[in-house]
């Protein structure tokens, strides 16, 4: 299976190309468009795994792609403007924030987290997936804005707003960001994820919420 | 004789001398800005746009005023902030960030769009109203108000006038356009960032009179005169609100 991703990185679009029954799952949604020989099948892992997943902010069901009778590509892209990656599968894993998921190889396993109580208030990253897998796959996410791959050695605090994907390798922590919930929330910043050890976490440099509640107040309010 | 503006190029207005090491990555389209702390040094930036750091910057929320400003200047600022908060919805709190040993703060604005560098020599420079990122050393920061004619557009009724030495980081909806002005020029008010030098402005209709200020769709434009450079941005998020308006459900 090859991913490329084209125009990047304000509008990313993911083309998969399938091997003759060769699968990719992705979120509802995703898909832009298909070879006709590939066969689109719904699923949702179940009705508590589905329910989940929609408590999640990520959708009931995810679409499973196979390319039948010979080869054949799917193009996918995220629903905000923003930048895409592919990434290979490691024996550690990923955690994933829910909203940035976009697709995966059918060998990754995909399990929602829900991050604690005070994750609750932050509007993003309420819940987490860990993808993990014991072969080689590959796993696409989408972001709002760009995507930046830092490298946390030792300690890094980010916004949670602000976070994509990262290494299951490294502890996190969700906290808040000034010395006290006042000067927190005076701060603009919210809540923050507290990352020890030793990995890579990718950022993006939009934050959806933040954006929304920007352009949103500016917005006539909704008739009843 | 026609205006003589010198159309830039380029995006981000020209650096002199040596700054605050720092790094805009992911521009034109969502800019971030990233700055290498030393110790001693203080990042002041926007509430609420810090993206990540490093867990030794430690980060505290002041508000927004000069530190050499008296009391009552304070109490004036804190009321033309809290104007500004009700009107114009920008936040009148700055966070500091501050480090003992090297670290770095990565920032970004809201909007989608650019982040420009600026390293100010005693010089002035004004931005409209949410224009400023953030800045280090020691910036003069006042805020002006545009006269009532001002209020009649949505945006650019303040303006946050910057003078001093250090670094300055502003941002844009869209990309930063550099215009040499040397005579006049019109800027449609919503698409202002900011100028420099030798300039002054006024704010008035569009031209047509009533008419052309209520359909022309163009509201009100600044002015400028003089010889400087004005700093605009290629999108405008009142047109960006307008357009979004009829298309919400009911």
């Amino acid at each position: 299976m090859e991913v490329e991703i084209a125009y990047r990185p304000a509008h990313a679009m993911a083309r998969v190309v399938l091997e003759r029954d060769e699968s990719i799952v992705a979120e509802s949604g995703a898909m832009v468009g298909m070879s006709t020989n590939v066969q689109m099948q719904t699923q949702s892992g179940g009705l508590m795994k589905g329910l989940k997943r929609m408590f999640g902010g990520e959708s009931f069901f995810r679409n499973t792609f196979t390319a039948s009778g010979g080869a054949g590509e799917v193009l996918l892209a995220h629903s905000l403007c923003g930048d895409m990656v592919a990434m290979e599968m490691t024996p550690t894993g990923y955690f994933v924030q829910s909203s940035a998921y976009i697709a995966s190889t059918p060998n990754v396993n995909l399990d929602t987290k829900v991050g604690g109580f005070k994750t609750f208030f932050a509007g993003e990253g309420v819940f987490v997936l860990k993808a993990t897998a014991a072969a080689a796959g590959k796993l696409v996410v989408g972001a709002f804005g760009g995507i930046q791959e830092l490298s946390c050695d030792g300690n890094l605090v980010i916004d949670t707003g602000h976070l994509v994907a990262w290494d299951a390798n490294l502890e996190y922590t969700v906290g808040k960001s000034g010395s006290g919930w006042i000067a927190s929330f005076l701060s603009g910043e919210g809540l923050v994820c507290h990352f020890h050890g030793q990995g890579r976490i990718w950022i993006q440099t939009r934050n959806p919420a933040e954006y929304g509640t920007t352009v949103g107040r500016m917005l006539p309010p909704k008739k009843r | 004789m026609q205006p003589q503006a010198h159309i830039e190029p380029s995006t981000a207005p020209t650096p002199t001398g040596l700054g605050t090491p720092h790094e805009i990555t992911h521009g034109p389209s969502f800019a971030m800005l990233r700055v290498d702390l030393q110790p001693g040094v203080t990042v002041v930036a926007e509430a609420g746009a810090m993206v990540a750091r490093s867990e030794q910057v430690s980060m505290e929320v002041k508000m927004n005023a000069s530190p050499s400003a008296s009391f009552f200047a304070k109490l004036k600022a804190f009321f033309i902030a809290l104007i500004r908060k009700l009107i114009g919805g920008e936040t009148f709190f700055v966070n500091h960030f501050q480090s003992s040993q090297p670290g770095s703060v990565w920032l970004a604005p809201t909007m989608a769009g650019q982040i420009a560098y600026r390293r100010l020599h005693g010089e002035k420079l004004t931005l409209s109203t949410g224009a400023y990122l953030a800045h280090v050393g020691a910036l003069e920061m006042k805020m002006k108000f545009g006269g009532l004619k001002s209020l009649l557009a949505k945006e650019g009724a303040f303006f946050l006038e910057l003078g001093g030495e250090g670094d300055l980081w502003f941002n844009s909806y869209g990309g930063v356009h550099a215009i040499d002005v040397d005579g006049s020029y019109l800027v449609d008010n919503g698409h202002l960032v900011g100028f420099e030098g030798n300039l002054t402005f006024t704010i008035k209709g569009a031209g047509g009179g009533l008419m052309g200020l209520v359909a022309s769709g163009e509201g009100m434009v600044c002015e400028f005169t003089g010889q400087g450079r004005v700093y605009i941005q290629s999108r405008n998020l009142g047109s960006l609100v307008g357009w979004l308006t009829p298309l919400l459900p009911g």
